[in-house]
């Protein structure tokens, strides 16, 4: 693949409806480190499940790249969005459920641990690194709506507080994530 | 509603990162074709949200990308990099269309060569039968062949004997028996004519091995050979040296082979003939 060969944003989507697989290294090549890492912020404890799911997430680029639609959004949101929500089926689907109750233990056991090893700690990437200069009453609602997939009227009911509350505190939430972003 | 109002309550995060509803985003999708002022501040969040994300990667297992590269390639029909691959797989798709004749040539084939390996064993087979069959009928007339030779000789000594004996010319010498061998007893028939000399033994003693009978004519007192013989050919004609004349015939006991003048201590047999001068 023609690592050498840079798109603007507007050349590469027009160079992937064209089904140019030069264009699909390229983004590749870009897009990977970046969707892998928020893939990883949701699947945190499977890193084989999260390069499953990103390798689901890259086909179903490549696949559904006609439906994007450039008004909607640049095409990295429509990205990301595609590996948030593949990463969200996948740590809801049964078989990732059952990979959990049996990794139960191992987790409990070593979580003070993990802080201090070389391995990857998921709890401190991305996005998330940024979730803790929140406070923590607005940081588990967007940890529960954005990380877990959880919606408005689930989060209310789990944190027995009102749904406008709810709204208004992630919303609120974004903003402060987005001044901290810039 | 105020724009700004409407910016600053968040929903240009909420609606980019996929947590507005979906009445929330019809909505925002429609500001956002009203306002390209939205557009711009929506546009603003989205570059920082991918900067950073840009500027904190997690570097993916490298198979990954092997993997997603393969998948869209066997999937993928428009892609020009793969259309190799699709023209193998309409050559194979083709060839298949033709495998059916292909296979059923190669089946017809193979039976056809089956139904000649049996034949040809069937055959050889068969020619191997006739083969043994023939051998069979081969020494069967050799056997039959050698029997008529046989039957034949003996049938033309017969016929032989028959002409001698019935021969108006030929003259018969009872031979007798001597004082040395008194039953020993043989006919001689003398064809004046032709000169020719038959033996018939009648009964002669066996002899050793290394002996022999041997026929003498004798001629003017001198005895002339006429040729050796054995007693096992009794009741055989047995054809002898010719002689013009002979007063009388002997025959005497001689060593194998005959002796060029008779041993007259061994003689067994003698007889006159009529004609003596």
């Amino acid at each position: 693949m023609g690592t050498s060969i840079t798109y603007t944003e507007q050349e590469l989507v027009v160079a992937l409806k064209e089904r140019n697989d030069q264009a699909f290294g390229f983004l590749y090549d870009n897009y990977a480190g970046a969707l892998y890492s928020i893939i990883r912020q949701i699947i945190t404890s499977n890193d084989e499940l999260a390069g499953d799911v990103l390798q689901e997430v890259f086909i179903n680029i490549w696949r559904k790249i006609e439906t994007y639609d450039q008004t909607k959004g640049r095409l990295f949101t429509w990205m990301l969005n595609i590996a948030r929500n593949a990463s969200i089926d996948t740590l809801r689907s049964k078989s990732y459920q059952n990979s959990q109750k049996n990794q139960e233990l191992p987790d409990n056991v070593y979580k003070g641990v993990a802080n201090q090893t070389t391995q990857l700690n998921v709890d401190n990437i991305g996005l998330k690194k940024v979730l803790e200069k929140l406070k923590p009453e607005h940081r588990v609602l967007v940890e529960l709506a954005y990380f877990k997939g959880f919606t408005h009227e689930e989060i209310a009911e789990m944190m027995a507080i009102p749904l406008g509350t709810v709204k208004t505190r992630i919303r609120n939430a974004l903003l402060q994530l987005r001044e901290y972003l810039k | 509603m105020n724009l700004q109002d409407y910016i600053a309550s968040g929903i240009i995060e909420s609606y980019v990162m996929g947590l507005a509803s979906e009445s929330e985003r019809a909505e925002f999708e429609q500001m956002c074709a009203e306002y390209p002022a939205l557009v711009a501040e929506r546009r603003k969040f989205e570059e920082s949200l991918e900067h950073y994300a840009a500027e904190h990667p997690v570097q993916p297992p490298s198979e990954v990308k092997v993997k997603v590269l393969e998948a869209i390639g066997n999937t993928d029909s428009r892609s020009t990099s793969f259309n190799s691959t699709k023209i193998i797989t309409m050559e194979n798709a083709k060839s298949s269309g033709n495998a059916g004749w292909v296979r059923f040539v190669a089946a017809a084939s193979v039976i056809l060569v089956i139904v000649m390996a049996a034949m040809y064993y069937h055959v050889s087979e068969q020619n191997k039968t006739i083969i043994e069959q023939n051998k069979d009928l081969s020494n069967t007339n050799d056997r039959l062949k050698e029997r008529l030779d046989t039957t034949q000789s003996t049938l033309d000594r017969i016929v032989q004997e028959q002409s001698v004996v019935s021969d108006p010319n030929a003259l018969v010498v009872n031979m007798v028996g001597t004082t040395v061998a008194p039953r020993s007893s043989a006919n001689i028939y003398w064809d004046s004519a032709n000169t020719s000399v038959y033996l018939v033994v009648k009964n002669m003693p066996k002899l050793p091995t290394n002996k022999q009978y041997q026929l003498w004519a004798l001629i003017d007192g001198k005895p002339k050979d006429l040729g050796v013989f054995d007693a096992t050919d009794e009741k055989v004609i047995l054809k002898m040296k010719n002689t013009q004349k002979a007063q009388a015939f002997a025959i005497t006991i001689e060593n194998k082979g005959g002796s060029p003048s008779p041993d007259l201590k061994k003689l067994q047999s003698m007889g006159k003939t009529m004609v003596t001068q």
